[in-house]
């Protein structure tokens, strides 16, 4: 009986921890501004303290801080905290991945990672820059090589090509083609926990052509 | 049930036994977490012993069997951490651990002290300049000293080289290259122009401008510190070529295979006379200006982490002028130096184990000044003419200098980035030459032992306290003197920092040709400066008072009787936020000085000290069109002129005429657009064109007046010419070295 019961309170525990995390991740779809991903990413570390064999939360986690990183973008030193927190957690995260199995949800993590080191360029371009640069290229190749028609990856790649200046091999228009092939991908995105990112940041980037 | 569970359980616990009993192996386990608590994954663990070694999970926990027993040495290390040495026992328990690193990056923990000086490093974040963002100042002359007059705290002065720092001479700023001197920045010095840098400000990553309370390792700099560290290995291998409407340069940098040496030779002539065939100049070259300059290096990573650099440069030039004689208006005067320079730094660094680093240079400079004077009639003959004014106004001087510095510097780490550095050095330096008929000759050598404690008395306070000896042969005086600096660290990027020091200095050469009997000249720095660094953007307000004491006064007789006193106060506001692909700053200087030395009859505003002075340096991107616009404009009110001269009937120099100068303004301006071409080639070359103009308004700027002998006539010493521009051509094939080219402006 004990055990049963135990059991029960486990799996009730586990269904709340999804739970919580399916209600993180709705609000996730909602956010906008980079209080608004502080405050989530709080919670998807409170949410990994209860689910620390996930590699979701720490995913989500790192996600929220990568893109702190982005929106402060002009904000120099202020940025180096959050892609420090999002390093360490999409590490976890990543520790958490079996690397021969879940390609899909390397993809995912590795787009993450793309954007956290990207962010580090965005604390001195000059300084940063060609460090953390290419290390933000080598991460998002390696996303495209795990999953071709990971559509976050892919809205990664059509970011770096329209904000790359042409001479160091920016495209705008490869940007918008890639821009639209995210977004066709992302058409019939599911709303659950699993990465579903991105028709947003498209829509916000082939805006710009208009 | 329970009862079958406990079964179970004292199961599991008996295998789990097993190996410890069969082997009688340990098992060591725990944690790693970071200061505030959280899980380190990936932190290495081992066993010095055995060298045995395990990883930390995802959660930082870990779990380590080893067979050693009694005393070990456990060892964790995690990129990003200080690495953490335990001891502990073996006995026959299993030991558990949570061990905690403490990260190593400067932000999280370290206050870095900042009283008076600027840094400028490959380090920077948000709106902390880099060694790039100082020296690409439009209007720089590819002369670092030059780009950091848009800091505040120097002066604007046009008519020479050096960089003038808070009521201290140009004479009173020093730089240093790892940690060893560059004894002759300049080409030798023409009167009233201005001239360049033989080294190019590129070679450098990391500057530390000081404007006083410098650390203890530097010395014999009364003033200010440039404090220079040189790049390391290049990213990748490199050729770039580049022609300029003055001149031209080329280089290549070679980078092993195996990425653990690299060398790397450079260029450059620069030959004005084309130049100055179109746009006329104030004096008449009969020769030149031409420079040359060939530079080489040679780095080598010795070991894990060894770096052994050699560095060598080797210049000549020739600068010949004809000017209107002042005292006469049938002669003129014609002036002529040519100049031969060499400089070798070899620096080497390594860690000697985790908590010792090692560092040493040695350098070598030789530097040959020819300089000839002649009073010239119209058929270009010399004439000598025996009475005053016309004397002296022939002559010839010869000097060969001969520098040699050894240096070594040891540095003790301990917790919380706390150090102790300590070490010596040894300056050689042996002058010889001939003016006129006379023979110079002037030997010295100057040892100096210092020593130094970065402090760490809570998160927020730290303290560098350090000491510095020297001794002069040739003046057979001692020194010593104190440095003493402290930071507070406010909430929100705020800071205060203080700084004390006494900073001492040889007398200059040419008043040691004549006399051994003299002191070193010193001055006493007081700092007080408040610093804030937030979002791209960085506010400075340092308020300062200087001291001079034992300054060389030549009349009425040579002495150390001089005396003087500087006070001020700058503030410096960076902004790369507020509006994007746009980084400026503004800067102003506020400066009351007096100083009694060489001939001035008492404590006078010297000629070099400008009440007030504001700078401002623009740099704006359009990365769409691959296009930079690179702006500066200085401002500054007037500087005092004196004539003064020997009163025959007083027996001591008098003020015979003074005044104060018209302001002081400039705008460069400078355009860079870079393109590429040979796209279809393997290695795409990167190409930029750059045009600029230096006082692009062409303000009229008066730097003093020179005053006949009688005092009657009086000539403003201004530009040699109105403005100056420049354009060019520059193409690099593998790394992309646009930005460094661009940025070091080409003249």
């Amino acid at each position: 009986m004990a055990i049963l019961l135990i059991y029960f309170s486990a799996s009730a525990q586990q269904t709340s921890g999804i739970g919580a995390l399916q209600s993180a991740v709705t609000k996730l779809d909602q956010a906008k501004t980079a209080k608004d991903y502080q405050a989530l990413e709080k919670e998807f570390v409170k949410i990994e303290a209860s689910q620390p064999r996930d590699w979701l939360p720490n995913y989500y986690a790192a996600y929220c801080n990568a893109r702190i990183g982005f929106l402060l973008q002009d904000d120099g030193d202020a940025i180096e905290p959050y892609s420090d927190r999002g390093e360490l957690q999409a590490k976890k995260a990543e520790s958490l991945l079996d690397k021969a199995k879940q390609k899909r949800e390397l993809s995912e993590l590795y787009t993450v990672m793309s954007m956290i080191n990207q962010s580090r360029v965005f604390i001195n371009p000059m300084t940063y820059g060609p460090k953390y640069g290419p290390i933000a290229q080598q991460f998002l190749n390696q996303a495209k090589q795990l999953n071709p028609d990971n559509p976050r990856a892919i809205y990664l790649a059509a970011w770096f090509k329209y904000n790359t200046p042409k001479m160091w091999g920016g495209d705008k228009d490869l940007a918008k083609q890639l821009a639209t092939q995210s977004l066709k991908l992302l058409e019939n995105a599911e709303t659950g926990i699993n990465p579903h990112w991105g028709k947003a940041e498209d829509q916000e980037l082939l805006s710009k052509y208009k | 049930m329970k009862s079958n569970t406990l079964k179970y359980s004292i199961v599991i616990l008996l295998l789990l036994q097993i190996p410890l009993l069969v082997f009688a192996q340990h098992r060591i386990s725990g944690t790693v977490k970071n200061n505030t608590g959280e899980a380190i994954p990936f932190a290495g663990i081992s066993l010095r012993s055995t060298s045995e070694g395990t990883k930390t999970d995802s959660a930082g926990k870990f779990s380590l069997q080893t067979k050693a027993k009694g005393k070990q040495l456990l060892q964790v290390t995690s990129v990003g951490y200080r690495s953490l040495k335990k001891e502990i026992t073996i006995a026959d328990s299993s030991i558990y651990l949570d061990l905690i690193l403490e990260s190593n990056a400067q932000s999280l923990n370290e206050v870095i002290i900042s009283a008076g000086s600027f840094e400028a490093s490959d380090r920077a974040k948000g709106a902390s300049l880099t060694a790039i963002d100082a020296y690409t100042v439009a209007g720089n002359n590819a002369d670092l000293a030059l780009a950091l007059r848009s800091l505040p705290g120097s002066q604007q002065i046009g008519e020479q080289e050096g960089l003038f720092v808070r009521g201290g001479t140009g004479d009173e700023t020093k730089q240093f290259i790892d940690g060893t001197l560059l004894k002759n920045p300049n080409y030798p010095s023409v009167p009233g122009i201005q001239q360049y840098a033989r080294l190019n400000p590129g070679l450098f990553k990391g500057i530390l401008f000081s404007s006083g309370g410098y650390s203890a390792l530097y010395g014999q700099a009364m003033s200010s510190a440039l404090i220079l560290e040189s790049s390391d290995m290049p990213d990748k291998s490199s050729v770039y070529y580049s022609v300029f409407s003055s001149n031209l340069g080329a280089g290549i940098q070679e980078l092993a295979k195996n990425k653990k040496s690299s060398y790397g030779i450079t260029v450059g002539y620069s030959n004005q006379t084309l130049y100055n065939s179109v746009v006329p100049q104030r004096v008449s070259y009969f020769s030149g200006p031409e420079y040359l300059v060939g530079d080489a290096n040679f780095r080598i990573k010795t070991g894990k982490t060894g770096m052994l650099k050699f560095y060598t440069n080797w210049s000549i030039s020739d600068v010949g002028m004809r000017n209107a004689d002042i005292d006469s208006a049938a002669l003129r005067s014609s002036y002529q130096v040519k100049g031969v320079s060499s400089y070798n730094n070899l620096s080497y660094r390594d860690y000697l184990n985790d908590d010792w680093k090692l560092d040493a240079g040695l350098a070598y400079s030789y530097n040959r000044v020819n300089t000839t004077q002649k009073l010239i009639g119209g058929d270009e003959q010399t004439v000598e003419l025996p009475n005053e004014p016309f004397a002296g106004k022939n002559y010839h001087r010869l000097i060969n200098s001969d520098f040699a510095q050894g240096r070594v510097v040891f540095t003790r780490m301990f917790s919380h980035n706390q150090a102790l550095r300590f070490g010596a050095e040894h300056f050689y330096s042996k002058d010889h030459g001939m003016a006129n008929d006379t023979t110079i000759a002037l030997t010295d050598n100057l040892t100096a032992a210092f020593a130094e404690g970065d402090i760490y008395l809570t998160d927020n306070l730290a303290a560098k306290v350090g000491v510095r000896t020297e001794h002069s042969s040739v003046i057979s005086k001692w020194a010593i003197a104190p440095r003493i600096s402290l930071a507070y660290r406010l909430g929100s990027g705020g800071q205060f920092n203080l700084a004390y020091g006494i900073f001492y200095q040889e007398p200059q050469n040419d008043f040691l040709y004549q006399t051994n009997r003299l002191n070193f000249s010193n001055a006493t720095h007081y700092i007080l400066n408040y610093t804030k660094k937030v979002n791209n953007r960085f506010f400075r307000i340092e308020a300062y008072y200087k001291k001079y004491k034992d300054l060389v006064k030549t009349a009425p007789i040579l002495s150390n009787n001089g005396t003087g006193y500087a006070r001020g106060i700058e503030l410096f506001f960076r902004d790369k936020k507020t509006i994007r692909n746009l980084d400026y700053w503004i800067t102003y200087t506020y400066l009351d000085t007096k100083r009694d030395y060489l001939n001035y009859p008492g404590e006078i505003r010297p000629y070099f000290a400008a009440p007030h002075t504001a700078t401002i340096a623009i740099k704006k991107s359009f990365p769409e069109i691959n296009s930079f616009v690179n702006a500066s404009y200085a401002f500054a009110t007037g500087r005092p002129y004196y004539n003064i001269r020997y009163s025959n009937a007083e027996n001591a120099y008098k003020i015979y005429d003074q005044g104060t100068t018209k302001d002081y303004n400039v705008l460069n301006l400078q355009l860079v657009h870079l393109f590429s071409i040979f796209k279809s080639w393997k290695q795409k070359p990167f190409s930029g064109v750059s045009i600029g103009a230096n006082n692009l308004l062409g303000t009229r700027q008066v730097f003093g007046y020179n005053y006949s002998a009688n005092g009657n006539i009086k000539l403003p010493i201004t530009l040699p010419a109105t403005r100056f521009f420049y354009a060019g051509i520059f193409m690099s094939f593998g790394i992309d070295r646009t930005k460094d080219i661009t940025d070091s402006n080409l003249n």
